[in-house]
């Protein structure tokens, strides 16, 4: 009997013990991050600080005021940045983040924004705005009501509210068929509109030369290796439907309704495509299995004569074929559709993305701070300092009031290293800041590329000579204008944490990785029967029930309620 | 009365005996206190988390309390065992595990040997050096190896080709069927040199006297190894299996994520990648606390199964 109390008071003792230590561990802890909330009295600040933000979105961490741009800011303003940038999967990070209460004092969300609110990560920016924010309130100030939630509160800033003149990219940076210039040439600078067009194009250049530096060419590839970049392939059916980047929905533009294209016959013709192009051994084999540097290096290598992929995705490589310099082998994108009867919609419409942004944490120990230095980064004066730079070094203005370039002040605005230390690469996005298509009040574009007098100068003799053979003036001049669509992008549209349509949208995709390598590489015999097979697997989910729920948004956005 | 002396001759054996206890204790109190932060550190890390189990029964949310959540019952044990998806992942978990058992033990137990019989010590050396390298690269470096061997253009192709033993090159991580394989490969070479360690240290246990005495009588050098040698490493072999059987479920990760991809992702996705995709990045920690609570109760069954039989056939075991 003894012997056994004995035990039972020596493990009461030993749980005891390792309860106090837990205990004393999360004490420590709310006692942190109960000290933030006093220290905020009205007044402007000037004294030095240092905030951290953290993006979930990739770069080089830094400090803010190691670069040009966040030392000129750190003296008007006194506040210094620490900021992180994430390592590895995202989605695993913000859960790190949010079970362990260790949060920056900024996030920059990325995608990850249910996950925070649900969790209560962010406090609500309204009170502030209206004490601190004048010019908040003037560049946000229409779009308020899309970015509050459904509690009244605002939680984030966003980056993509456009003031005064719209003005649209003179080049193309989101999604598109590219092709070589040198296959371009060879045919004497052709019309191509349709997917037929395009990969016939290859089909006969690739025959007049199948190799090159003693490596045989690559007709068409995608990124779809890559990890998470399966939408490289799987997106492109909506762009040849003639549809923008919506995500995994095309939606009419007469009645709103939404449609999945997954499994469609838009699908269907793009899948059979490929396979075509891969039994004439014009897809390369590795199209499911390379991964992002074996991609690149195959697009820089000059090899590939066309591929899809968003701008942004391959920037690196195709910046690195710039400076290379040899125009023949850099590339041009082309609006593809199915048919030449499809007006194409691969510019991104005027849109508003509001489930993405910066937002305070509940860590943060002055707020009112950063408001304040977020609505001194709003000025005119500083948007002009975070987008072209200082008058007089890393731009000038012309008699005319205009803002222009010269070639190396361009190269400079271009090049990576550059960006990273003059401080474009942290500063020029992620915070909040005017749309992409804004102008100032002086009527100079927002961002320096948009200036037609910038992107005269930004473009090489081969540039020159291409836009020449077609007649345009920019790149962008091959595409259609976009039109207005007052839900864009449906992609935005936000999906709770473990919800039907969130699940939905792991099980189409995963069908979809199993099923298209077997449907590209089929025989052209089996190919019916694997898309019959596909079919199947994807008529058991339930399609409808997301088609509804994103058209109910869908309409929703379209009444004005975001 | 009578009551009483029962009671005071019951309290009497019991201090005895108490006695006895605290006497061992004293005795022992070296070895208590040097065992006393390891039963800590298990208490610790190993118990107190259990606590976390609780998750598989909530529709868990970070960052509220325990109160806060919404308890679903058995609902995340149903999502999982009604998903086709989970038996395939399942599949492959525990083939690959196998595979990784078979050759894990059949290849580290060779070498082992073979090292063993080599005579210079410092082509010894080398081959062990050489073997145990792999091991200390990260799986991001060593599946990168892999990929750039495996492509049409590396260096695997380009032998078999040169060769003349195929003619147009092999997509090796495109075809589904060659994945178990290619990992299985691919865990052999990263780990076979340290798997050898501890067998080399079980031969070096042997008592020489064995050997001599065996060549006295004419034993070849064969008959030695399979009379002498693998019965001096039984005892380590079976208690090694036992420890494996356990982890049965872990076909491992980093591999697995890191070479998959579309087109073998029929055979390749296993329990954890597929935890990893709707349970953590879903952010539904219910679902990826009710798999683990799976693997655990399937882990012991195994090792508990492993370990009767081992005392069954009379050999070395854990408990």
């Amino acid at each position: 009997m003894m012997r056994n109390k004995k035990w039972l008071r020596s493990s009461v003792a030993v749980m005891l013990a390792g309860t106090i230590v837990l205990a004393g561990c999360s004490n420590n802890e709310s006692g942190g991050s109960n000290a933030e909330t006093g220290g905020t009295n009205g007044e402007v600040s000037t004294d030095p600080v240092t905030f951290s933000y953290f993006s979930f979105g990739t770069n080089k961490d830094v400090l803010a005021s190691e670069t040009t741009i966040g030392k000129i800011l750190q003296e008007q303003t006194g506040v210094d940045w620490q900021m992180e940038f994430v390592v590895g999967d995202a989605n695993t990070k913000s859960g790190v983040m949010i079970a362990g209460g260790d949060y920056p004092d900024v996030i920059n969300d990325v995608g990850q924004l249910p996950k925070l609110l649900d969790a209560g990560s962010l406090i609500p920016l309204n009170d502030l705005i209206e004490e601190y924010g004048p010019n908040i309130k003037r560049v946000y100030g229409e779009h308020f009501d899309k970015f509050t939630e459904d509690d009244g509160n605002i939680y984030i800033l966003p980056f993509s509210a456009n003031v005064n003149e719209y003005v649209t990219e003179p080049d193309i940076g989101g999604g598109a068929f590219w092709i070589q210039r040198r296959v371009l040439k060879e045919f004497g600078y052709p019309e191509v509109k349709t997917l037929d067009q395009y990969f016939d194009l290859i089909a006969q250049y690739e025959a007049k030369y199948p190799s090159i530096d003693g490596k045989d060419t690559i007709g068409f590839i995608t990124s779809a290796g890559a990890t998470g970049e399966f939408f490289s392939i799987a997106n492109v059916p909506m762009h040849l439907a003639g549809y923008p980047n919506e995500g995994n929905v095309m939606v009419d533009m007469e009645t709103h309704e939404a449609k999945l294209y997954a499994a469609s016959d838009y699908e269907k013709q793009w899948l059979a495509a490929l396979n075509e192009m891969s039994r004439k051994q014009l897809l390369d084999p590795e199209t499911f299995t390379a991964n992002k540097d074996q991609y690149l290096a195959k697009l820089t290598s000059g090899r590939v004569l066309g591929y899809f992929n968003y701008g942004w995705q391959v920037g690196d490589a195709t910046n690195n074929l710039k400076a290379a310099g040899d125009d023949d082998l850099r590339y041009v994108a082309l609006p593809i559709v199915f048919d030449e009867s499809v007006r194409d919609a691969y510019i991104d419409p005027p849109s508003f993305v509001n489930n993405r942004g910066v937002g305070i944490t509940v860590s943060a120990e002055d707020p009112a701070r950063i408001v304040q230095y977020w609505d001194n980064l709003l000025t005119d004066e500083n948007q002009k300092l975070l987008q072209w730079g200082e008058e007089g070094v890393t731009y000038s203005v012309n008699e005319d009031g205009r803002f222009v370039m010269t070639e190396e002040q361009i190269a400079n605005r271009n090049d990576n290293e550059f960006k990273r230390t003059y401080g474009w690469a942290y500063f020029d996005m992620d915070w909040p800041k005017y749309g992409a298509n804004s102008t100032f009040e002086d009527g100079n574009a927002y961002s320096p590329l948009s200036q037609p007098e910038v992107a005269a100068v930004n473009y090489t003799e081969g540039d020159k000579a291409l836009l020449e053979a077609y007649g345009i003036e920019t790149f962008s001049g091959l595409f259609a204008e976009p039109q207005e669509r007052p839900w864009y992008p449906a992609w935005s549209i936000k999906k709770e944490q473990g919800s039907p349509e969130q699940i939905f949208n792991q099980r189409v995709g995963d069908l979809q990785v199993k099923f298209y390598p077997r449907l590209v590489f089929a025989q052209a015999s089996d190919f019916d029967s694997i898309w019959n097979e596909y079919l199947a697997e994807f008529n058991k989910l339930d399609s409808a029930g997301y088609e509804a729920f994103v058209t109910a948004k869908v309409k929703d956005r379209v009444a004005g309620n975001w | 009365m009578e009551k009483q002396t029962v009671q005071i001759t019951q309290s009497t054996s019991g201090d005895s005996r108490l006695r006895a206890l605290i006497k061992t204790l004293s005795k022992q109190k070296m070895l208590m206190l040097m065992s006393l932060p390891f039963l800590l550190w298990v208490i610790i890390f190993k118990y107190i988390p259990l606590w976390g189990w609780t998750i598989a029964f909530q529709k868990f949310r970070l960052a509220r309390d325990l109160f806060d959540q919404t308890w679903i019952g058995l609902e995340n044990f149903r999502f999982l065992f009604s998903e086709p998806q989970f038996y395939l992942v399942l599949r492959n978990t525990l083939v690959m595990s196998g595979i990784n058992l078979v050759l894990g033990f059949g290849t580290a137990i060779v070498l082992a040997l073979l090292l063993n019989e080599l005579r210079r010590m410092y082509f010894k050396r080398t081959v062990q050096t050489i073997s145990y390298l792999p091991h200390f690269i990260s799986w991001v470096v060593a599946a990168n190896i892999v990929q750039t061997a495996l492509a049409p253009e590396g260096i695997v192709n380009v032998m078999l080709m040169r060769m003349s033993l195929i003619e147009q090159p092999i997509l090796w991580l495109g075809i589904g069927e060659y994945f178990w394989g290619i990992l299985g490969v691919t865990e052999v070479w990263k780990n076979v040199g340290w798997n050898t360690i501890i067998y080399l240290a079980a031969i070096t246990s042997i008592d020489p006297a064995q050997y001599e005495a065996a060549e006295m009588d004419g034993a070849s050098r064969l008959q030695r190894m399979w009379h002498i040698t693998l019965p001096g490493m039984k005892p380590v072999i079976v208690l090694l299996l036992i420890m494996n059987l356990g982890h049965i479920l872990e076909s491992g990760f980093e591999a697995q994520y890191l070479l998959g991809n579309g087109m073998n992702v029929e055979y390749s996705e296993n329990l954890d990648i597929f935890v990893l995709k709707y349970g953590m990045q879903m952010n539904n920690f219910g679902l990826a606390t009710a798999a683990g609570m799976f693997k655990t109760v399937v882990s012991f069954m195994f090792l508990i199964a492993a370990n009767n039989l081992a005392k069954r056939m009379g050999e070395s075991r854990l408990y």
